[in-house]
This record gives C-alpha cells, sequence and structure tokens, in this order.
C-alpha cells in the first residue's frame, strides 16, 4: 500500500474515533467515593488493610491511610491508578497539590484540591510515620 | 533456490477493516450498554502505539529481514511456495509465536517490548493495536532463525506471521462471550484471550497462543475463563500514564534503572534484565508465582481451581 494512502488512512482514523469517543461522553470521570476510593486502593494492594478513605471534594483523587502508610487513589480515564505516598515529593500548586513519584511510568499526579483540602492532605501525608516524604514549601 | 519472493503485507491492507472494526465494536456496545468499555485517551494512545509500531517496523525491518536473509543464504534447504508448504509455515509459525509469547511474559528483556500491548485497563479492539515500538531491540527474531534454516522463505515466514497477528485482531473484545465448544477447544478466542490479559492472580502468564490455543493445553499453560472470576485488566502495577512515548519505554527505563543500582553483583544486574518481571535481588518485588501464593493465603479456597492448579 502507498505510503501516503496508508498515511492518511491512519491519521484520519485516529482523529475520527478520537472525535466519536469524546462527543459521545467517553472522556467523562466518573467520581471516587469513599467505598470505590477502597476498592480501587485493593486492586492495587490487595494485601493492605484500608483504615481511611477520604475523597477530595471533586472526587478526581482520595487519600488512603492503610496500616503501611498513606497511598493515594486517583481517577485516570474511566479507571483509577494508586500508588503509595511513602516516597513521593509534595509540591504546591496553584490548583492544589502536585504529587511526584520516581517513576518514569507515572512521573505524577496534580490533585485538585480547595484551600482547606490542600492544607488537611499536606498536613496528613507529611505527618504519616514515614521518613522518605518529602515537602517543598511554597515559594 | 528462490531468493525474491514476494507476498502482500496483510497488516497494513488490513487497516481500513481495523478501523471498520473498532467503530462497529463502539456502536454495539453504545446501543447495546454491554459488551465492553471505551475510554477516548486510552484508545488514542492505543491507535497512536499502533501506528508507531508499523512505523517501527518500517525503519527498524531491515535488520531482521536482513538477518533472516541471511540465514536463507546458510541452509541448504528450500522448501518451496506450494499452498501445502505455507499451511506448514503457518502452523509452525504459531508453535514459534507461542514460544516467543511465553518468552514475552517469563523474560524481562523481551517483556519490556510486550509490556505496553498489556498497559490498558481497559479491553477492545483499540487495545489489539497497542503494539509494541521496540521489538528490534528484545532480539526475539532469532526465534524465526529455524523456520528459516528448515527451508522456508524469510518472506513467506513474515506472510503467515501476518496474518498470525491480523487473526489476534478480532480476539481483543468483550463483545463476544464464548464462541462454540469445538471452536473454544482448538482456535484462540475472545474468551482465551480475555483471561490472557487478565491482571487476576490465577490469570498471570497463561494462554499465550497466537491461533491456536492447542499449544497453551499442550505446555501446561492454559486457563479457563471462569465466570465467577471476570478479567481485570491492566498490569499487575498499572502505569500512569497515557503519554505513548512513556508507554513505550517505561520498563526499559526500569531495567537501566534496577541494574544500575549501586551495590549489586554482576549476577543480581544480569538478572534484572533476564529474570521474569517481578524479580527483585532482595525479594522487595512480587512475581507471579508470588502473587499467585498471597492469593491462595488470603483465599485458600481457591487451592487447586483454574489457574492455580499449575504445574
Amino acid at each position: 500500500m502507498p505510503l501516503e494512502i496508508l498515511v492518511t488512512m491512519v491519521v484520519c482514523g485516529v482523529v475520527a474515533i478520537a472525535i466519536i469517543l469524546h462527543m459521545s461522553g467517553r472522556s467523562a470521570v466518573v467520581p471516587l467515593t469513599e467505598d470505590s476510593a477502597t476498592r480501587a486502593w485493593l486492586r492495587h494492594s490487595p494485601d493492605s488493610a484500608v483504615q481511611s478513605a477520604r475523597p477530595a471534594a471533586t472526587g478526581h483523587a482520595a487519600l488512603i491511610t492503610t496500616e503501611k502508610g498513606m497511598g493515594i487513589v486517583w481517577c485516570f480515564g474511566a479507571d483509577t491508578i494508586a500508588r503509595p505516598l511513602d516516597t513521593a515529593k509534595i509540591e504546591p500548586h496553584p490548583k492544589g497539590l502536585c504529587l511526584r513519584f520516581a517513576d518514569f511510568s507515572t512521573p505524577s499526579v496534580t490533585v485538585i484540591l480547595s484551600s482547606q483540602e490542600r492544607a488537611v492532605w499536606k498536613d496528613a501525608i507529611t505527618a504519616a510515620p514515614s521518613p522518605t516524604v518529602r515537602s517543598q514549601k511554597t515559594g | 533456490m528462490s531468493d525474491t519472493l514476494n507476498y502482500p503485507d496483510v497488516t497494513q491492507w488490513a487497516v481500513p477493516f481495523f478501523i471498520a472494526a473498532i467503530l462497529a465494536e463502539f456502536l454495539w456496545i453504545a446501543i447495546k450498554g454491554r459488551g465492553g468499555r471505551y475510554e477516548t485517551r486510552d484508545a488514542v494512545t492505543s491507535l497512536i502505539m499502533g501506528a508507531g509500531s508499523v512505523a517501527s517496523g518500517l525503519a527498524l525491518g531491515v535488520i531482521a529481514w536482513g538477518f533472516f536473509m541471511i540465514l536463507w543464504q546458510i541452509t541448504p534447504l528450500d522448501l518451496g511456495t506450494s499452498v501445502w508448504v505455507i499451511l506448514l509455515c503457518f502452523v509452525l509459525d504459531d508453535l514459534r509465536y507461542y514460544w516467543v509469547h511465553r518468552l514475552g511474559h517469563r523474560v524481562r528483556w523481551v517483556w519490556a517490548s510486550h509490556v505496553n500491548h498489556h498497559s490498558s485497563q481497559h479491553y477492545n479492539l483499540t487495545t489489539a493495536l497497542r503494539q509494541t515500538w521496540t521489538g528490534t531491540f528484545s532480539f526475539i527474531m532469532i526465534v524465526r532463525a529455524p523456520l528459516i534454516l528448515l527451508g522456508f522463505h524469510p518472506a513467506m515466514v513474515l506472510f503467515v506471521g501476518g496474518i498470525n497477528l491480523v487473526y489476534q485482531f478480532w480476539i481483543h473484545t468483550e463483545a463476544i462471550g464464548k464462541m462454540p465448544r469445538w471452536f473454544e477447544a482448538v482456535m484462540n478466542t475472545p474468551s482465551h484471550h480475555r483471561v490472557h490479559h487478565g491482571r487476576n492472580p490465577r490469570y498471570l502468564d497463561c494462554n499465550y497462543a497466537g491461533v491456536f490455543i492447542i499449544w497453551d493445553r499442550l505446555f501446561g499453560t492454559f486457563v479457563p475463563e471462569q465466570a465467577h472470576d471476570r478479567p481485570d485488566y491492566g498490569l499487575v502495577h498499572n502505569i500512569g500514564t497515557f503519554n505513548p512515548i512513556r508507554v513505550a519505554f517505561h520498563e526499559w527505563v526500569s531495567i537501566f534503572k534496577d541494574m544500575t543500582q549501586p551495590g549489586l553483583s554482576l549476577k543480581q544486574r544480569f538478572l534484572y534484565a533476564v529474570a521474569p518481571p517481578g524479580y527483585s535481588h532482595d525479594g522487595s518485588r512480587d512475581d507471579s508465582a508470588t502473587i499467585r501464593a498471597k492469593h491462595l493465603k488470603r483465599h485458600p479456597e481457591d487451592q487447586g481451581t483454574a489457574g492455580f492448579d499449575r504445574r
């Protein structure tokens, strides 16, 4: 098949599929509840015992407390991603907090929080019994 | 000996069919309200990975082709191009595919190329196209060598390999439940391949088939889909990125980081590259065996059931 036909077909196909999916509501995020955040965390870490799951007001992320420390679950497309926070770097962000992981496949997540939520989350994460959580002060 | 042989590039010619089938599957799901899920960024990432895989093949395919043609010059055998030879080549190439795929899950160096195909938490026809950009660097082309040395022309080997891949497109769907029993017994099907993509402990590292599921039955790696344990798709540790560059290279980066840690022996560094995914020099990570063991500790009632009864 001539390359120009193949490239045209592929580009047009990808764009058309993206538009159809977006216009049909397939870009919507399903907000987390306490229950769904707990289940999402246990999907990632079935051996841990969840002590609390605290969704943000937006429902896009939830702070998880387990017997091993703190973790976070966040909405990722129509699914979720979960990560422990023991080695995460916390940085302030205009919309809330930015959590950075030393992980090329999951470099960071920006959590949208109100100013009150931001303070609560930051205190909870830095107070957790783990020596490697580092917090950068606001510039 | 026949040096020039031309077969159509079936994967390229199948592109219009792929696009039409994806739209049809999406329409089915939208109308019926079941049979799978679609999400915009996940699907677009999968499609970009597919396009990149084709581009990578066009750019780097000359390396594998050169290797195969050297083997073709070496071998004294030439089985010709009859229909029966093509059929035999197809079956033997599918056996080759089984072992390549098994190595792809059990040798981290090969897994680094294959992992991105499993990195979607969805299972639909776009997932079928979420393919590697780095296959050339896995050196897995070596497994095709016996076929060429046996007298199958490289062009024929690649042609039947293309048909094998096109066959596997349609099995990446939740819209089809089970095929007729006789079909499920012999062929790879959506049901068998859903199991392969499952990150459930019972479903890890099984059903490696390309076209014929008989190889899994023969080599003890077959696990049937369980109605009470629906496949949960994705990786044991799902990746949190839609960036195709990160999707394509993340496991290679991880291998590099692990191998270059301070304080390791040469053997430990080597094992980080070639041991099964989940290997760690200090036992801090889980591989598929320990994941299954931990699951059985939590759920002893699953002992001896499908996926937990492997030899």
